[in-house]
């Protein structure tokens, strides 16, 4: 078609009309391919670990579904940003990972469709009811959750036995092997406030018992400052003002550079954390242990930090094959398998029965072969059931991070910080015309 | 005649093509896009509906503190920066153009070739600069007794300075050394002659001489200012630093669009942002325009 066109022209001011024509062209591509005997060709964006394993997977035993996968910046780091403006620009791919945490904002944004039609009651029955609540907003279905994301406590086992240093149970025990930690060695500290990361934050308030958002026939009820939350948070300042935890960005070379000089000795994490710790310190094989997150109470309980679902965009013309791409990589065997495999994924799988699979898989050798799937399935039973995520997850966490980062010695406080993340939520909230309370 | 017109006309298509193109087109759907907000009902679960809000937008914006603060950086930026970079600059042009600097090229070059490194590179360099534990400057000022927090509140600022400094001192230098190698020789001959020492030649005679590029260097860098984004955008996102996520008000747009999802809002601030801009640079160059007729 484009060859015949280009015969005829001959005038250098039909470059636009050419770029057109050319794009019509791509756009007659895609109709072509999902006929008759050609398989139908998806693409996906994700950034988790071990995606580009589970697609390769995917791909070279169906026949029916090809899957394209790009690999997009993790999620705050600039990944939503690349979905939402190319869900706008009407060129987004059929599914993309999204957090539990920012699903509902994806939601009330507009950009996914509902997917109950092919992801039915009993696909959700087998996976972690807390990871299907989280998932379901306003009695639809927008995602099949892929992992839950129970915390957990990593730590330099060598280095807390050198220390002599017990492992903590409790916060109390947590403070108080701070304060050993750094007696021990006076540049090494326990643990790392994320200034830079709100979400930490908020899985230990959802662990205390926190509940930020909670919808109320047509309202929301905005509440940051209940007792959970407020003891929380003068723990975490109690311990920045006390010197007892670094305070370095997540993930940052100014983190990773303490964890390879062991100046930092303890991560406090999740599950996908065990894969994350194994890439990135290689050399520290064998020397970091899992233990359960810390509590109040002694007694188990975890919040949620992190965790990915699939969902499929509100343009994909063909949702029943990301559907299929989505649950293959989230409830069968295969799927887990291939994802874990690669090695660098430690990822907690959310459907049930499919855990002795994800723990075969894993090579817990670097972990001196503790049974950290075990350890995980207890965290993840203790997930607290109350917490849900807010519409705003953008405006709440951006607000927050912006003041953490300027607690300092007599300076804003981790409680002004969240009272600052509250206002910006409310108003927003207003601004887009909805009811809210708080 | 004719032909001429038709001349100009074909030679100046590509201009204003492009021109309308990559700018009319873009502020006109940006001011369009501003008078807009998305909408919801209920929990927010069913989907938005574009609602035109007229200026509401703008009110929003006006009204966050947040997006004023960020005008407040601004100031305190051009208050911090300019006085430096000018100081600066002219500094280290004056000893090029004295008599006693020696490899005069390789000075200029040295100086300039910072400006050649991209901002983001610049900024990524000196973020690893400032990060405790990981820089050898860091280090140094500390066993010196120096215990700086580039990351801190009060840091903020002289961080994002020191990088800009970096990335334009030597840029400016050039401006202003080709403006002094401008000056008739003699009229320094005659004041060497009438007995002037090398600094009173430099401040009595080289400085007012090239006012009219110190005025300019000054105008471009108050403008440029205010569309500051790149650098602290990265000691934003890679550090947990207090430089915040609206602390420009480029920044503010940026943070409405991509982190809250907000276009109507982003646009309605990178609208008052460009007025800003425009009133500035209008009320400046008439203010200099006007100078200039007195003086002549």
């Amino acid at each position: 078609m484009s060859r015949t066109w280009n015969r005829t022209s001959r005038v250098i001011a039909g470059t636009a009309t050419a770029l057109a024509v050319l794009t019509a062209c791509g756009g007659g591509g895609d109709s072509a391919g999902s006929s008759a005997n050609k398989p139908v060709t998806i693409t996906f964006w994700g950034w988790a670990k071990g995606s580009k394993d589970v697609v390769d997977a995917f791909n070279a035993s169906h026949k029916n579904i090809r899957v394209t996968f790009e690999e997009i910046p993790s999620g705050t780091a600039g990944g939503y940003a690349k979905i939402s403006n190319a869900v706008k620009a009407g060129n987004a791919p059929d599914l993309v990972s999204i957090e539990y945490s920012s699903l509902p904002e994806f939601v009330s944004s507009g950009a996914l469709q509902d997917i109950g039609d092919e992801f039915t009651e009993a696909d959700r029955a087998k996976l972690l009811p807390q990871a299907v609540e989280l998932t379901t907003l306003g009695g639809k279905t927008w995602a099949v959750p892929f992992d839950a994301a129970p915390q957990a406590f990593f730590y330099r086992k060598d280095l807390f036995e050198k220390y002599q240093v017990a492992v903590p149970k409790t916060w109390d025990e947590f403070k108080a092997a701070a304060e050993k930690v750094r007696k021990a060695d006076a540049k090494a500290r326990i643990g790392t406030f994320f200034p830079d990361d709100p979400t930490t934050f908020e899985a230990m308030a959802w662990q205390a018992g926190a509940q930020w958002f909670k919808a109320e026939n047509d309202t929301w009820k905005i509440d940051t400052t209940d007792p959970a939350t407020t003891k929380v948070a003068a723990y975490w300042q109690g311990l920045v003002d006390a010197d007892l935890v670094h305070k370095n960005a997540s993930f940052s070379p100014e983190w990773t550079g303490s964890l390879k000089n062991g100046t930092t000795i303890g991560y406090l994490g999740a599950s996908w954390g065990a894969g994350v710790l194994k890439g990135t310190l290689p050399e520290q094989n064998g020397k970091w242990a899992v233990a359960p997150m810390p509590s109040w109470d002694g007694k188990p309980a975890s919040g949620m930090l992190g965790g990915s679902t699939f969902a499929v965009t509100k343009d994909s013309r063909n949702k029943a094959a990301a559907v299929e791409f989505a649950e293959w990589m989230s409830t069968t065997e295969a799927g887990v398998k291939a994802r874990i495999a690669s090695g660098t994924s430690s990822a907690f799988p959310a459907a049930t029965a499919l855990r002795p699979v994800a723990k075969q898989a894993f090579d817990a050798s670097y972990y001196g072969g503790q049974d950290i799937y075990a350890l995980f399935e207890r965290s993840g039973a203790s997930i607290g059931q109350n917490w849900a995520w807010g519409p705003t997850t953008g405006t709440t966490n951006t607000a927050i991070k912006d003041q953490f980062g300027k607690i300092t010695k007599g300076g804003p406080t981790i409680a002004d910080a969240i009272r600052t993340g509250h206002e910006a939520t409310v108003a927003e909230l207003k601004k887009r015309g909805l009811k809210v309370e708080g | 005649m004719k032909a001429r017109t038709r001349a100009a006309a074909f030679l100046l298509t590509p201009f204003f093509v492009l021109f309308t193109a990559v700018m009319v087109v873009p502020i006109g759907y940006a001011v369009w896009l501003s008078l807009f907000t998305e909408k919801q009902s209920g929990l927010g679960f069913g989907g938005t509906e574009t609602v035109f809000t007229g200026l509401d937008n703008y009110t929003a914006a006006l009204g966050d503190r947040a997006f004023r603060e960020g005008f407040g950086v601004l100031l305190g930026y051009c208050l911090f920066y300019i006085p430096l970079l000018i100081a600066g600059a002219l500094g280290l042009a004056l000893l090029l153009d004295s008599a006693l600097a020696r490899a005069r090229r390789f000075f200029q070059l040295a100086l300039f070739l910072p400006h050649a490194v991209p901002g983001i590179i610049a900024a990524l360099i000196w973020v690893y600069l400032y990060t405790p534990q990981l820089s050898p400057v860091v280090e140094a000022m500390e066993a010196g007794g120096i215990g700086f927090d580039f990351f801190s509140p009060g840091g903020a600022l002289p961080s994002v300075v020191n990088i800009a400094l970096w990335e334009w001192l030597g840029y400016n230098m050039v401006i202003f050394y080709a403006a002094l190698q401008a000056i008739d020789r003699s009229v320094l001959e005659a004041a060497t002659v009438d007995g002037a020492g090398s600094w009173r030649i430099a401040f009595s005679i080289k400085v007012p001489l090239v006012r009219a590029s110190l005025v300019m260097v000054g105008l471009f860098t108050v403008i440029g200012s205010l569309q500051l984004f790149t650098e602290p955008l990265i000691l934003n996102k890679g550090t947990g630093s207090a430089v915040t996520s609206t602390w420009t008000p480029n920044m503010y747009a940026y943070t409405a669009a991509f982190d809250r999802n907000d276009y109507g809002l982003a646009a309605a601030a990178s609208v008052l942002l460009a007025l800003t801009a425009a009133l500035l640079s209008f009320g400046v160059t008439r203010l200099t325009g006007r100078r200039k007729e007195k003086a002549a």
